[in-house]
């Protein structure tokens, strides 16, 4: 039996049909698990955490899912090697949760994604996120090429990388930047960055690298008709590049 | 001369009723918790006139849903942390510019009774501050 794959589903959670259509698309065998059921969270292989606004990003964003009964699963997952992606928001609770970057204590978080600038306002933007580590740093990244391109769209008001000098320190020399902005043709400067996010980050991974968090959003580029850069003569129901990472997610746990 | 304005919601607080609700299960003893956004002004040496500007513009006050009260001392209260961004917004209120200089968490035990120094570093250390952005200040 292929492994399951939990989309946990907070009060807020808004992008978990695109996730989970993508996830199926991809192959795995993935469900939508809501906050009533936390205790079926056990069961499951990996865990996907979508976009929105869990619990209306009530204090900061991400703070008050990342105490959530679901993320009591989720942690006791990640701690035994299990697979955990989180999206735009999921990449939010996972940092206020500690399990990215992973470099403190668990929910006692040591970076986070918050306000954008220079400008604090919400941008919504077709972006690429470069690979920035060796594909097999990150169990979720291995099928991807090294230095892969992945299309997505970034949605945010909260999504700058903030941390203190040390912890920014630690987030590079850890190996932790597990992907950053860059422009269509790969190329990184800060034009790309649509945030201001120290580094330029767009995800973190976390030690063991089973832990992955991004802010774009691939599941919003995964097929031709929501990819701006098509072709006049692409088929419009074909995939696009925001579903590489997603299939790498799902051959990796076919892989396991 | 600098004043600091506390902007509060007079309808229910949502926010704050889930942050009492969240810290109870991390096990500080709070019964209610009254929330805050404080502002600073550096032009708010005559205080009719800046409450006069900042009602006018309605750009972080409703006079619907909001109380605001000029406080005596540009610091936290008996029972009270403020969680302070380390990266403050400057934001346009009326022909003058203000920042929103932190968030007053008040935290209450029974009998509406302030919280001591010790629950209130409990609640900013396991909640209410992300070191990364913030500060907590008591």
């Amino acid at each position: 039996m292929s492994a399951r794959i939990a989309v946990p589903v907070f009060p807020g959670t808004n992008s978990e049909d695109e996730t989970l259509r993508l996830l199926r698309d991809c192959g795995g065998n993935a469900e939508l698990v809501h906050w009533s059921q936390a205790s079926k969270l056990a069961r499951y292989d990996a865990y996907v955490l979508s976009g929105g606004f869990a619990y209306e990003d009530r204090i900061r964003a991400g703070a008050i899912a990342a105490h959530d009964r679901m993320m009591d699963y989720v942690i006791e997952a990640a701690a035994s090697g299990k697979l955990v992606f989180g999206i735009c928001n999921g990449a939010q609770i996972l940092l206020e949760a500690g399990l990215v970057p992973g470099t403190g204590p668990i929910r006692r978080p040591t970076a986070a994604f918050t306000r954008n600038g220079p400008a604090p306002h919400f941008i919504c933007r077709h972006v690429y996120m470069k690979l920035a580590i060796e594909p097999v740093r990150c169990a979720i990244t291995a099928a991807l090429p090294e230095g892969a391109l992945v299309p997505a769209w970034a949605a945010h008001a909260e999504g700058r990388l903030a941390a203190t000098p040390e912890h920014l320190s630690e987030i590079v020399g850890g190996g932790h930047l597990a992907f950053i902005y860059a422009s269509a043709n790969g190329i990184v400067d800060a034009a790309a960055v649509p945030n201001g996010s120290a580094l330029g980050c767009a995800g973190l991974v976390n030690r063991e690298g089973n832990v992955l968090a991004i802010m774009p959003h691939p599941e919003r580029d995964a097929w031709n008709f929501n990819h701006l850069d098509r072709r006049e003569s692409d088929d419009v129901l074909a995939p696009s590049g925001g579903s590489l990472l997603f299939r790498s997610f799902v051959q990796a746990l076919a892989s396991a | 001369m600098t004043r600091a304005v506390a902007i509060a919601l007079k309808i229910p607080d949502n926010t704050a009723f889930t942050a009492a609700v969240a810290l109870r299960r991390l096990g500080v003893g709070v019964e209610r918790v009254e929330r805050s956004e404080i502002y600073f002004f550096d032009d708010g040496g005559d205080v009719p006139a800046l409450i006069e500007r900042i009602t006018a513009d309605e750009t972080i006050f409703n006079p619907n849903t909001h109380r605001l009260t000029v406080l005596d001392e540009a610091a936290p209260r008996p029972g009270e942390v403020w969680i302070e961004p380390l990266d403050p917004v400057t934001l346009s209120v009326s022909k003058g510019d203000g920042e929103k200089a932190a968030t007053s968490w008040r935290l209450l035990g029974r009998n509406d009774a302030s919280l001591d120094q010790e629950a209130l570093r409990a609640a900013a250390e396991r909640l209410l501050c992300n070191p990364a952005i913030e500060r907590a200040v008591y």
